[in-house]
C-alpha cells in the first residue's frame, strides 16, 4: 500500500503516452472545412484530458483547504499540499497544450478577453502562488491558514472556469462531451475516454504520492525539533 | 465590579506549537493585572489575543462586554488601549497628529507630551525619533484613550517598558497607578519590577497567580473639546506622495511605453479604448499606496485591532487613475465622461483587490517573500471585458 500513489502514477503516466500516441495516429482527423488548423486539433486529446486533471486537482485543493481550515485534520493539509502542487503541474500541460493549439487555429496563443481562458490560467497561477508561497514561509498555522484561505477562495473560479463557454463564447469552444452540439465521433470519443481515465489515475496517483511525501518532510521536520530540543 | 477584559477557555496555537491551552483570565475595572514568565512562555500570545490579533483555535476574547474575537471567527471592535511589542507607528505620522489620532477627539497634546520630555517634538514624524522616543509614542497611544476617558477602559500593554529610560518607567508607574485609580482595567506583559509593583495581581507563567495590594494612586482625565476625525490614509498619502510615485509613475510610464509604439489617433475602435485604459489599470496594479507605510513597525496590527478597515488612500487611486484616463484621452483625442468614470473606477477597483490581496498575507511569518504578484493577472480581465463592452 505504502507504493500505491508510485504505482498509479506510472500506470496513469503509461496511459497518457498511449493516449498521446493513440491521439497522434490512431484517431480520425476532424472535418477539414471547420478548422483553420486540422492536424493541430490532435492537441486536442491531450488538451482536455489534461483540463480535467487539472479541474480535479483543485477540488481536492478546495477539500484540503476547506477540512484543514474548519477542522484541522492533518491529512488535509497534506491534500492542500499534494493537490496544489499536481493543480501546477496539469494546469500548466492544459495552458501550453491550449496556446499551441490557439497559436494554429485561431492565429494568437492568447486572448486577454476571453472568460475560460483566464480564469483557467489564473487557477494556475493560483497553484503557482500555493506551492511558491508555502516553499517561502515556516510551517505553521498561520502558512496553513493563510493558504487554505487562497485554496478555498480561488475554487470560486472553477465553476466560474466550467460555465465560462456557456454563458460568454467569445474564443474558447464550447463543450464538445456530454451535449447536443457535441461533434465527437466513437473512434475520437474513445481515444478521449482513454485520456481521461488516464488522467485520473496519473492525477490521483500523484496526489496519494505528494500527501505521502509531505507527511514524511513533516515527521522530519517535527524530528529536527526534538533534537534540537534535546541538545 | 464590573469586568473590562475576559478571556475565556482560550486556546491558541501559533507556528507549530500550542501556546496556550484553555487559558482563563478576567480583569476587572480599577485593576492592574501583570503577566511575567520567561521569553516565549506565550505573554505576548496573551496580550494579541485579547486584541483579536490572533486566530483562536478555542475559546474567546471579551473586552468591555463586546466580543473581540472567538474561535467561531466572529469579530467585533472596542474602544480599548493597546500598546504591543512592536511600537506599531508609521514613520510618517507626526507626533501630534499621532495622539490626536488615538484619541478621535480633540485635548491639549503638548501638555501630555511635556510630562513625557516629547513636547519639543510635536510637529515632528515619528521616523525621526530615537527608538525610546518611538516607544514612548506607543505608550502613550496604548494608554491615552483611558486617560481621556471617564468611563472604564481596558488597557492591553506588551513589554511597555522595553526601551525606556528610568525616568520614563516611572512615569509609566505613575500613569498605571492613575488609571488604576480612574476604575480603568490593565492588562500588561512585562519583566520590569517596577510595573509588577503596582500589579494587583500577578500572573506567572504556566499559571501561577499572587494577589497584592499596591498604593492607590490618583485620576484626573485629560479634558477633551471636539471630536475629531481624519482620514488617516489620504493624510499621509499626500504628505509621502505615495500615490504619486508608485502608482501615478506606473501609469505614466505605460502611457509612455505605448506611446512610443502606437499614434493613439490611428488605432480602430476596440484598440483606442485599450490605450485609453491602460494606465488607469497600471496604476491600479499598484494596490494602495499607504499599504507599504502600514508595514512599517506593523502599523498594520495596532489598526486591525482598532477598525475593520485600516486607513488607506483608495479614494486618491480613484481620482488619479481619473486623471491618468483624462491625460491618455486627450491624447488620443477622444472625449467620453463614460470612459473617463471607467478608468477611474477600474484602477480604484483593481487597487481594492491588490491591497485585499496584500492584507491577506499579513499573517504569515514572512508576508513579503510571498510572490502575490502571480494572482493580479486575472485583474486584467476586467480591463479587457470593459474594453470589450466600450468598443
Amino acid at each position: 500500500m505504502k507504493r500505491l500513489g508510485e504505482a498509479l502514477t506510472l500506470a496513469g503516466m503509461a496511459g497518457a503516452g498511449l493516449t498521446l500516441w493513440l491521439g497522434l495516429t490512431w484517431a480520425p482527423s476532424v472535418a477539414i472545412e471547420a478548422f483553420e488548423s486540422p492536424d493541430a486539433q490532435r492537441i486536442f486529446y491531450w488538451h482536455v484530458p489534461s483540463a480535467w486533471a487539472a479541474m480535479l486537482s483543485f477540488l481536492f485543493l478546495f477539500i484540503g483547504s476547506t477540512m484543514w481550515f474548519f477542522k484541522r485534520q492533518q491529512w488535509a493539509w497534506r491534500l492542500h499540499v499534494a493537490s496544489s502542487e499536481a493543480g501546477l503541474a496539469t494546469g500548466l500541460m492544459c495552458v501550453l497544450s491550449g496556446t499551441i493549439w490557439g497559436a494554429a487555429e485561431w492565429g494568437i496563443p492568447w486572448d486577454w478577453t476571453d472568460v475560460r481562458l483566464n480564469t483557467f490560467a489564473m487557477l494556475t497561477l493560483l497553484s503557482l502562488f500555493l506551492v511558491l508561497g508555502r516553499r517561502s514561509q515556516p510551517d505553521g498555522i498561520e502558512t496553513r491558514d493563510t493558504f487554505s484561505t487562497f485554496g478555498m477562495y480561488g475554487f470560486l473560479l472553477v465553476p466560474i472556469t466550467y460555465f465560462a463557454t456557456r454563458i460568454w463564447q467569445i474564443r474558447h469552444p464550447g463543450p464538445v462531451v456530454g451535449t447536443s452540439e457535441g461533434s465527437l465521433n466513437s473512434d475520437m470519443g474513445l481515444v478521449l475516454l482513454a485520456g481521461a481515465i488516464s488522467f485520473t489515475i496519473l492525477i490521483v496517483g500523484h496526489i496519494i504520492s505528494g500527501m505521502r511525501l509531505a507527511d514524511l518532510e513533516l515527521r522530519l521536520e517535527d524530528l529536527a525539533s526534538k533534537y534540537e530540543e534535546v541538545i | 465590579m464590573a469586568v473590562l477584559i475576559e478571556l475565556e477557555d482560550l486556546t491558541v496555537r501559533r507556528g507549530r506549537k500550542e501556546v496556550l491551552t484553555g487559558w482563563d483570565l478576567k480583569v476587572n475595572n480599577g485593576e492592574v493585572v501583570v503577566l511575567i514568565g520567561e521569553n516565549g512562555c506565550g505573554k505576548s500570545t496573551v496580550i494579541e489575543a485579547a486584541a483579536g490579533l490572533l486566530n483562536l483555535e478555542k475559546g474567546s476574547s471579551t473586552i468591555q462586554n463586546q466580543i473581540i474575537r472567538d474561535h467561531q471567527g466572529r469579530r467585533g471592535r472596542a474602544s480599548f488601549g493597546l500598546c504591543l511589542q512592536d511600537d506599531c507607528v508609521m514613520g510618517d505620522e507626526l507626533v501630534g497628529e499621532r495622539l490626536t489620532d488615538v484619541a478621535q477627539v480633540e485635548f491639549d497634546v503638548k501638555s501630555l507630551l511635556a510630562e513625557w520630555n516629547l513636547d519639543h517634538r510635536i510637529n515632528d514624524k515619528i521616523a525621526f525619533l530615537s527608538g525610546g522616543q518611538r516607544r514612548k509614542i506607543a505608550v502613550l497611544s496604548g494608554i491615552l484613550p483611558a486617560m481621556i476617558s471617564e468611563e472604564p477602559v481596558a488597557i492591553l500593554l506588551d513589554e511597555p517598558d522595553s526601551g525606556l529610560d528610568d525616568l520614563s518607567v516611572d512615569k509609566l508607574v505613575e500613569n498605571l497607578l492613575n488609571l488604576a485609580a480612574g476604575g480603568h482595567g490593565i492588562l500588561i506583559a512585562s519583566h520590569n519590577e517596577k510595573i509588577s509593583a503596582v500589579a494587583n495581581r500577578i500572573i506567572t507563567f504556566p499559571f501561577f497567580e499572587e494577589k497584592q495590594s499596591p498604593q492607590v494612586g490618583n485620576f484626573t482625565k485629560i479634558e477633551t473639546t471636539t471630536a475629531s476625525k481624519k482620514n488617516v490614509g489620504s493624510r499621509l498619502n499626500i504628505r509621502t506622495m505615495s500615490g504619486l510615485a508608485n502608482n501615478g509613475i506606473a501609469g505614466l510610464l505605460v502611457l509612455g511605453s505605448l506611446l512610443a509604439f502606437i499614434n493613439p489617433k490611428q488605432l480602430d475602435s476596440e484598440m483606442l479604448f485599450a490605450f485609453i485604459l491602460a494606465p488607469a489599470l497600471a496604476a491600479g496594479l499598484n494596490g494602495d499606496p499607504v499599504f507599504k507605510l502600514l508595514q512599517e513597525n506593523r502599523a498594520h496590527a495596532w489598526w486591525y485591532a482598532r477598525m475593520a478597515a485600516p486607513p488607506n488612500a483608495f479614494f486618491h487611486v480613484f481620482l488619479g487613475c481619473g486623471a491618468l484616463t483624462i491625460l491618455s484621452s486627450a491624447i488620443a483625442g477622444y472625449w467620453d465622461l463614460k470612459v473617463i468614470l471607467s478608468g477611474a473606477f477600474l484602477g480604484a477597483f483593481t487597487a481594492i483587490i491588490v491591497a485585499a490581496l496584500s492584507h491577506a498575507t499579513l499573517r504569515l511569518a514572512r508576508p513579503n517573500a510571498v510572490m502575490l504578484r502571480l494572482l493580479t493577472p486575472i485583474l486584467i480581465l476586467p480591463w479587457a471585458i470593459l474594453v470589450s463592452r466600450l468598443s
